[in-house]
């Protein structure tokens, strides 16, 4: 009998220890569960997503122009498209009011995209159950890191052969053709879309003055100055001369930091056909 | 004359013997009076093993106390060892009380409601301090609950316990075998995921398979006219509805911590009743056939229940405690959690629990009434009647051979039947499917799930050349997935298993394994998706 009173007593202390060393550890287990479920539930949202999302948003949404605006991008983590139709909360929330509830307006920056986002939430009216929504919404969150890195590593690196802010820069001789390209073009190709401000319709002004018969008020301007020495100044270093009426920093000021001297050349022997 | 008058006898003691003798007279009476019947002298020579003084006063709590009077005051000696009794029927009280304990506090974070009960589930296991250690902790005692008294039951049937005058005991016991079926079985579907749903959907239908009688007039009205009427009528109970909704989640629920613990408390409270009053019955082979002569202990064989067998069935309790805290704790036993209940998508391979296999293999063999319905009831109906059919005097295995080879051959077949109900007897799936579920399936984490994330190196590989794999996480899974297709290339010709891994998002990865045969003319894919954390419990 003796020896059963001293096991007995043994092991319920072993068992206390237990208890404690369990008790112990779990401030540092109960995140790494919670971590753990996230995960899974991020593939359930994946595979949600893969089956109801996609034919939509694209593959790994990467958006279908015209169809489904792009998830995987920059402006919607970093807050920019929630601004533009006056959202308050944060983006999960977004996110999940979205899918959950639908949208049944485009804001104004997707009015190329004619279809509605359904309500996918079963208390919309849709095919989802809560956890369901919420395993999409994890999934959807799961690109804030890739889209954001993606957004900065986008972002213009310095050219190495910029033309700088040096307003004697020797050009080399321009291609006017190549140069309206650049004036006109969107987009982060090579272009500049100069012609997003400033328009050739005489006494037009869009943000900068209007470019009608450039070449030939350009050598009147500055006095001293040739209308390509005063193109370059203009291009480089905007705010040197300012015409009148309009406000320093009005034009972007980095271009002397995108342009090469070629590109530089171009735009210039197209502005000098503006007669 | 007062209208009441105050006395403090304990006053008049102090004067009487001095401040510390009183006091310590008035612990020892309070504790007398606590223990019904033993004083703190009392209580140290139990503890020291001292032998009994006499008169005994270890004897008085059996006859004044409530916790006492429901035990023996002693044993016969023949009953103290290990056999016949094997400890089982107080190990199944334990374990009614363990998962009291533990289901209560589940129940304080607990929700019976589809919308919010597998979010409560995740609540507990990573908010709740000690949450999970007694999620795990209530579901391997049940699982222990449920071992321990069928051992206990066939160990009665084995030495023939059953018999006059213990038939009323027997049949008490089958209703706390039921008891605990019905308690295990209701507990499976409250986490709501989808293992337990479809593992109580197997029940509930074969339930659905209820029959009813023939279309019959009574009093001018017509009953049962519907065929499907019962059937359809205890679906609807056991389900709330067509399928598993609101209503039948409660139900389960309320069943689970209500009304089944209750039948099971009171039955409990007979058991014990009727175990005093007949005594415990001495093995077989220790008293003439046809006797019963356990409730006549001569004096120098008894055993007295304090403090040998009470120290016995403590120890027991230490002992068990600590193998279920250990088991949960190192021992890597943890209660599975499948995702949300989903009523619409049937995991392939989809089991009942463990203890009703042996069901689930007898409804491979057909009809759903006949072998879901009819034959379950026929088990029980012979349980319950046994005592009452099988009136042989004798109790000694001897003169038992019919009944004990009958009883080990119920033994086989419900083992037989348990295997016929896995996934492994007669599954209908094809074999392209099977060799993906081995890799990737629906019931359990699997071998993909178990593989480590950083293992697993972007890119395509074909089964067969599985020794070249980058890693050695992947060179397994690859080994599993070709030794499946092997399998398969009696039935699917020129099979070849393909496996895709993509890095998807971070820290995601997707996973497709497309089995492809006849020349690439048919192909099987299916695809996964496996983050860097998530956890499987593995």
């Amino acid at each position: 009998m003796t020896i059963r009173v001293v096991i007995g007593t043994v092991l319920i202390a072993a068992t206390m220890m237990i208890v404690t060393f369990v008790m112990i550890n779990e401030p540092a287990r109960m995140p790494e569960f919670e971590a753990g479920f996230k995960g899974r539930s991020i593939e359930a949202g994946a595979a949600l997503f893969q089956s109801s999302c996609t034919p939509c948003h694209g593959i790994q949404g990467k958006g279908i122009e015209g169809v489904g605006p792009s998830l995987n991008a920059a402006d919607l983590f970093s807050g920019k498209r929630l601004k533009e139709f006056g959202w308050a909360g944060t983006v999960k929330d977004y996110v999940r009011s979205a899918i959950a509830g639908g949208r049944p307006r485009a804001s104004a920056a997707f009015a190329n995209y004619p279809q509605r986002m359904p309500t996918w939430g079963q208390e919309f009216g849709g095919p989802f159950r809560n956890d369901q929504v919420e395993n999409v919404v994890d999934f959807v969150m799961n690109w804030e890191k890739e889209a954001l890195a993606a957004a900065a590593a986008a972002t213009p690196t310095p050219n190495p052969n910029a033309v700088g802010t040096d307003i004697n820069v020797q050009l080399p001789q321009g291609d006017a053709a190549n140069g309206e390209k650049l004036f006109t073009g969107k987009g982060p190709n090579g272009a500049y879309a100069c012609s997003a401000c400033h328009s050739l319709e005489p006494n037009k002004t869009v943000v900068g003055p209007s470019f009608a018969g450039l070449a030939g008020n350009a050598a009147k301007r500055k006095e001293g100055t040739s209308a390509e020495k005063y193109f370059v100044e203009s291009i480089i270093k905007p705010n040197d001369f300012l015409v009148p009426g309009f406000n320093a920093n009005l034009m972007q000021q980095n271009f002397g930091q995108l342009m090469d001297k070629k590109e530089l050349a171009d735009i210039i022997a197209y502005l000098m056909t503006l007669k | 004359m007062a209208l009441f008058q105050l006395h403090i006898p304990i006053l008049d003691d102090i004067k009487k013997k001095g401040l510390k003798p009183a006091l310590l007279a008035a612990v020892d009476d309070s504790i007398v009076r606590f223990t019904a019947g033993l004083g703190i002298n009392d209580i140290r020579g139990v503890l020291r093993g001292d032998p009994a003084p006499k008169p005994n006063p270890r004897v008085k709590p059996h006859a004044d106390g409530f916790w006492f009077h429901m035990r023996p005051t002693y044993y016969n000696n023949l009953v103290q060892p290990l056999y016949p009794t094997f400890r089982l029927g107080w190990l199944s009280v334990y374990f009614m009380v363990f998962e009291t304990i533990t289901g209560v506090i589940l129940m304080l974070f607990y929700t019976p409601s589809p919308l919010v009960a597998f979010e409560n589930m995740l609540n507990i296991m990573s908010n709740v301090p000690l949450g999970l250690f007694m999620r795990d902790l209530h579901k391997i005692g049940a699982e222990g609950m449920v071992g321990v008294v069928c051992l206990h039951m066939l160990r009665t049937f084995i030495t023939g316990n059953y018999k006059k005058p213990r038939q009323f005991t027997w049949f008490t016991g089958v209703i706390l075998l039921l008891v605990t079926v019905a308690l295990s079985f209701s507990g499976y579907l409250l986490p709501w995921d989808q293992l337990s749903l479809w593992a109580v959907t197997i029940g509930a239908s074969m339930a659905e398979a209820t029959p009813t009688p023939p279309p019959l007039d009574i009093l001018g009205q017509q009953w049962f006219g519907d065929p499907q009427f019962i059937g359809t009528m205890v679906n609807n109970l056991l389900r709330g509805g067509q399928q598993f909704n609101a209503n039948g989640l409660l139900r389960w629920y309320l069943g689970h911590v209500l009304l089944v613990p209750l039948v099971g408390f009171i039955f409990i409270g007979v058991h014990y009743y009727k175990v005093v009053l007949h005594g415990h019955s001495l093995p077989p082979e220790s008293e003439k056939a046809g006797e019963d002569t356990a409730k006549r202990v001569p004096l120098d064989q008894r055993t007295y229940f304090m403090p040998d067998i009470l120290t016995d069935e403590l120890f027991l309790v230490a002992l068990t405690t600590f193998v279920l805290v250990f088991g949960v704790t190192f021992g890597g036993y943890h209660a599975p959690l499948e995702p949300h209940a989903d009523p619409l998508i049937t995991p392939l391979h989809t089991t009942a629990p463990w203890y009703f296999l042996w069901l689930q293999g007898m409804l491979k063999l057909g009809d759903k009434v006949l072998w879901g319905v009819v034959a379950p009831g026929i088990i029980v109906g012979a349980l319950v009647g046994l005592p009452y059919v099988e009136v042989g005097p004798s109790r000694r295995y001897a003169d038992r051979r019919i009944g004990l080879s009958v009883g080990m051959i119920v033994v086989i077949a419900i083992s037989v039947l348990t295997f016929m109900g896995t996934p492994w007897y007669a599954v209908s799936s094809s074999v392209d499917q099977e060799i993906v579920a081995t890799l990737l399936p629906q019931t359990h984490p699997g071998p993909l799930r178990g593989t480590h994330y950083d293992q697993l190196t972007s890119g395509q590989y074909n089964a067969k050349d599985w020794g070249s794999a980058p890693t050695a996480g992947l060179k397994k899974l690859l080994k599993i997935y070709n030794d499946e297709v092997e399998h398969g290339k009696a039935k699917l010709p020129g099979v070849e298993g393909i496996m895709i891994i993509e890095d998807w998002q971070t820290g995601l990865k997707k996973i497709t394994f497309r089995v492809v045969w006849n020349g690439g003319a048919n192909t099987f894919s299916q695809d996964a998706y496996l983050h860097q954390d998530s956890n499987y419990g593995e």
